[in-house]
Formats: structure tokens, sequence, C-alpha cells
């Protein structure tokens, strides 16, 4: 008889585009100035993360739990839950994704934020940038409004998108704890998009390629392992690091 | 199965219950209250008891889950008023398609329309089939249902004695079981031939047509009317003859749209009850109620629909 894994992704698309959009309009409506400082914060803690310095890790780290948390309650249960049941088994997730960055934020020698010039930067700051400035304005290419804009710091896809990046910026141990679950929620976003036949999708699924890369590059050189030391934090380690 | 003596089957489209009045009915859009004359227009039995309902009924699939927005569950209301307004009463859901059981009780308590349904709705868990149907019955604001089916046969050895059990207990009216896009044909076939069914729902349109093959026979046979869903294949099927024009003897049917020639071609077999095609659209609810009357296809045009479909696609 008939299982669960008789299905077909194209099953589990339960929504219409025209009602996933609506979430956005409906949510920067009712919302906005949560939405506006969700994404403010944003733009704060990545400007902060491009910095060569030893100040601010910890400020990044709570402002995106707080992005999190907010993204969490705000968009994914109040209007995504009503209208994807599966939403509800990834939740704690996120709730998880919250408490790992105050973990961090909390711990003596917290994740050190900054340009190296890499190739895991090239690749962080890339996602970043393309989470934050570009992504949610691709509906405006598409035939959207303006009040339909995803915005990082709210919607959940370019929320997730950016931390992949922000978490290549970083260095430190145990970082790589903060991938999966934003590295889930692309994947799981990236299906829910190619089912709707969005063409956005292929940026979510390049975005967890080029996580999953670039946190392999630093594995295999040892930068993921190696402990950063207190004079480091307090000095800015070299370019070539 | 025992072997089906065509000609009987083939008459049984006159014995099955098929009455057509075309007595006045373009509803048009219907907004906001409803009539309470309800159009005449064809019903097909329920073999089971003789129930008559009307030919064509109302999916949710996809359509009815609009979650919390007030804006979008107006809209639904204003299908299910225009859907309702020209004769319609079968809606069907599931606890699978996300808010769309609670848009239904809102569009029916919006309408004060719960004594003009005839409410369908699906068990589909592997866990605890009471406590979703207990939930299914809050979402929708209603005590009983008329039918309730297995979905997609998913924890069926549980579940279908469970329904059964809600029906002899008077809590239910009609038992079945549904399959889509033509899967687990060998278990659905199993299930019709050794249980006492009502109804059986599957995916039937002019292009997926093997379950014409030995199915549709086997429900006529078996007394167990049909429900059939995916009648556009999810719509793709209309959008693949958008544009293209009507065959000629589409005329003698009276028909206006594409919609309108697949929904007779389905309601023509004598198997089958009822489809249930979805939509956002007031308008095309009202037009999908409407090929629900006037002249069906003999065999001979249900042929010619299945072919001039097949080559436009």
């Amino acid at each position: 008889m008939t299982e669960w894994w008789d299905y077909g992704l194209a099953d589990f698309l339960l929504f219409s585009p025209r009602v996933y959009y609506r979430l956005f309009e409906t949510m920067n409506s009712v919302w906005w100035m949560a939405v506006l400082a969700a994404f403010v914060a944003g733009l704060v803690a990545a400007g902060m993360a491009m910095r060569h310095g030893h100040r601010g890790n910890r400020v990044i780290l709570v402002l995106l739990s707080l992005i999190w948390a907010w993204a969490s309650y705000g968009f994914v249960w109040q209007y995504y839950q009503p209208i994807n049941w599966a939403v509800a088994y990834i939740l704690p997730g996120f709730v998880i994704e919250v408490l790992l960055l105050l973990v961090f934020a909390a711990r003596p020698l917290p994740l050190r934020f900054g340009w190296r010039g890499d190739l895991t930067s090239y690749v962080g700051a890339a996602i970043m940038v393309v989470a934050i400035v570009i992504y949610p304005f691709v509906g405006l290419l598409e035939g959207r409004d303006l009040i339909q804009a995803e915005l990082f710091g709210s919607a959940a896809d370019p929320t997730a998108l950016g931390t992949l990046g922000f978490v290549l910026m970083a260095r430190g141990t145990w970082r790589w704890l903060l991938l999966p679950v934003p590295l889930i929620w692309c994947a799981f976003a990236a299906a829910t998009l190619w089912v709707m036949d969005q063409q956005i999708a292929y940026v979510m699924l390049i975005a967890v390629w080029l996580t999953i890369f670039s946190g392999w590059l630093d594995l295999k050189n040892g930068v993921t392992t190696r402990r950063l030391t207190k004079a480091e934090l307090a000095d800015p380690p070299p370019i070539s690091d | 199965m025992s072997e089906i003596d065509r000609r009987r089957f083939m008459q049984g489209a006159g014995a099955i219950g098929l009455s057509a009045s075309l007595g006045g009915l373009m509803p048009g859009v219907a907004q906001g209250a409803l009539r309470k004359d309800v159009p005449d227009i064809i019903r097909k039995q329920v073999p089971s008891t003789g129930e008559a309902i009307p030919a064509v009924g109302l999916g949710s699939w996809i359509t009815f889950n609009v979650g919390n927005d007030m804006a979008l569950r107006d809209q639904c209301a204003d299908v299910v008023s225009a859907f309702f307004n020209a004769g319609g009463r079968m809606i069907d859901s599931s606890p699978m398609y996300g808010s769309a059981q609670e848009v239904i009780g809102y569009c029916l308590d919006k309408l004060g329309a719960h004594d003009r349904v005839f409410s369908t709705d699906k068990v589909w868990t592997s866990g605890d089939g009471l406590d979703q149907i207990s939930e299914t019955r809050k979402r929708w604001n209603t005590r009983k249902f008329d039918l309730l089916q297995v979905h997609n046969l998913l924890g069926i050895n549980d579940n279908l004695p469970l329904l059964f059990r809600l029906k002899n207990e008077g809590q239910l009216r009609y038992v079945g079981v549904t399959t889509s896009h033509g899967r687990r044909t060998e278990d659905l076939i199993a299930v019709m031939k050794n249980e006492r069914l009502d109804f059986v729902q599957v995916t039937y349109n002019p292009v997926d047509r093997k379950v014409e093959e030995y199915l549709l026979p086997l429900a006529y046979d078996r007394g167990i009317a049909v429900i059939v869903n995916r009648p556009f294949r999810g719509g793709s099927l209309l959008d693949q003859l958008e544009g293209e024009p009507l065959p000629e003897f589409a005329a003698e049917l009276e028909v206006e749209s594409w919609a309108q020639l697949i929904l007779k071609y389905l309601i023509a077999h004598p198997s089958v009850t009822c489809p249930i095609p979805a939509t956002t659209n007031p308008a095309h609810a009202a037009e999908n109620m409407r090929a629900a009357t006037g002249r069906l296809p003999d065999d001979k045009m249900r042929e010619q629909i299945a072919a001039v479909i097949g080559v436009l696609i």
C-alpha cells in the first residue's frame, strides 16, 4: 500500500506562486517597521562582517540571532506555516540556529568575521551581496510589485542564504555548526521554487554547492579546525590566511 | 474481476441516473449571497444508495490553500458562491492540502451554506486517523461528513475499518478511497474487489485514460461511484489548449470552452459520477458547472474528443 516515499516532489507543492508571493506582500504591509529594522540590522551586520577587525564579532552574531528569531516567528510561523505544513517540521531547526548563534556570541573566543582575500571570502561576500542586495528585488524583473520583495532579515530564503555568506566570512572552531540549518532550508526552498517553476531556485542550489565546496576547502587547508589565539583576536590575521 | 458485459456496462449510461434539463441555467459570476433556487443540471446516482448528486464538483488542491490572507479567502468564498449558484454541491479537500479545509469552512460559514454542500474529505495519515478526522471536522466547522476517503491508500489497513465503523455508527454517510496520477492501481483494484466501497477517486481525463481499461468497468460492476481528480491535469491541459479553436462537433454539445468539452467527456462515461475541477476564478466555477447541462457526447464523439486533444497537446 502507499507509503510516503511513493510521493513525488510536485505532490507536496500545495500552493500557487500567487499565494506564495502574497505572503511577503501581507507581511511587508503589516509589519513594515519590523521588516525594515531587520533589513537594516542585516546591512549593519554585513558591513561589520566585511571589515577586517576584531571588534563587533559578538554584535554580528547577536544581530543574526535576532534576525533568525524574527524570521522564524514572523514569517515562517505566522505566514508560511499555514499554507505549508511541512514547515512545522523544519521550524525547530530555526530555533536551534537562534540558540547556536547566541552560544557562539557568548563564547570566550567568538567567531572572527572579516575579509581575508581567499576563495572562501569571495564566495561568502558574494552570497551575502546576493542575499541582501539582489535576491529581494529579483521579483521586480519578473513583474512583481516592490511590496512583495523578499527582504533579508524577515523572509526565510534570503535570510538563510545570507547566513551561509556570513559563516563563510567567519573564522574559528566549530563554525560549521551554523551551516546545517541554513543549508537544509536553502535546499528545501530550492525544491519549492523549482516545483513552482521559479528560476531563482538555481541561485539557492548554487549557493548551497559553493558553501559546501568552500567549507571543504577550508577543512582541507586546516582553517576550520585551527583554534583562534587571543593574539589573533587582538590583531588582524594576515590577508593570505 | 468477473468478465464485464460491455453491452450491459454501456447500456448503464441510461440507467445510472442521467437527468438533464436546461431550465434557464446561466448563473454568471455570482458574488455574495446564494440563490435559493438551484438550477436543474445533470445529476448522477451514487450506486450504493441511489442518491443523485450534481455531475460536477469542486476540488480544492492548491486553489483553496490561501492561509490567513483574508482577501484571498473572500475570493475563495466567491468561487464557492458561484459554484453553488450554478447548482454544484460536492466540495472535496484533504488534510494534505494545507489550509484548504479551514478556508472551505470559512467559505461555508460566510455563505451560510453548510446545508448546501456535499462534504467530501479524506483521512491521510499513518497515525491516528480518528484524531485527524476530528481536526478535519473542526476546520470545516461540521459535525458529519457526507464522504470520507482514505487518501492515496495511506494507512488503509487502519483507516478503512475506521471509516466503516464511523459509517455504521451514523457519523458518516459514505466511505471511499483515492489515488491520483495513476499510482498504485493494483492495490486500488484489490481494495475495490474486496471492500464494499461507496466511492473511489481516480485521475482521469482525455489524455490519462488508463482507468478506462479496467478500473472504471470494475467500479461499474461493483456499484462504486467514481470521483475524477485532475480532470485538467492540474490546469496544464487547459494551458496547452489555450488559443486552439474548439472542434466543429463541439457546437452540437453546446460547449463554450475546452474545459466544458473535457468535463462533458468525463461526465458522459457511465462509470463516472463527478469530476472535481479546481479553480480560483468564480466565472470558471460557473462555467465548469454548465458542463453538466445539455447534450453529452456519445461513445463516438468521446473518442473524437480524446483524439483531437491528443493531437493538439
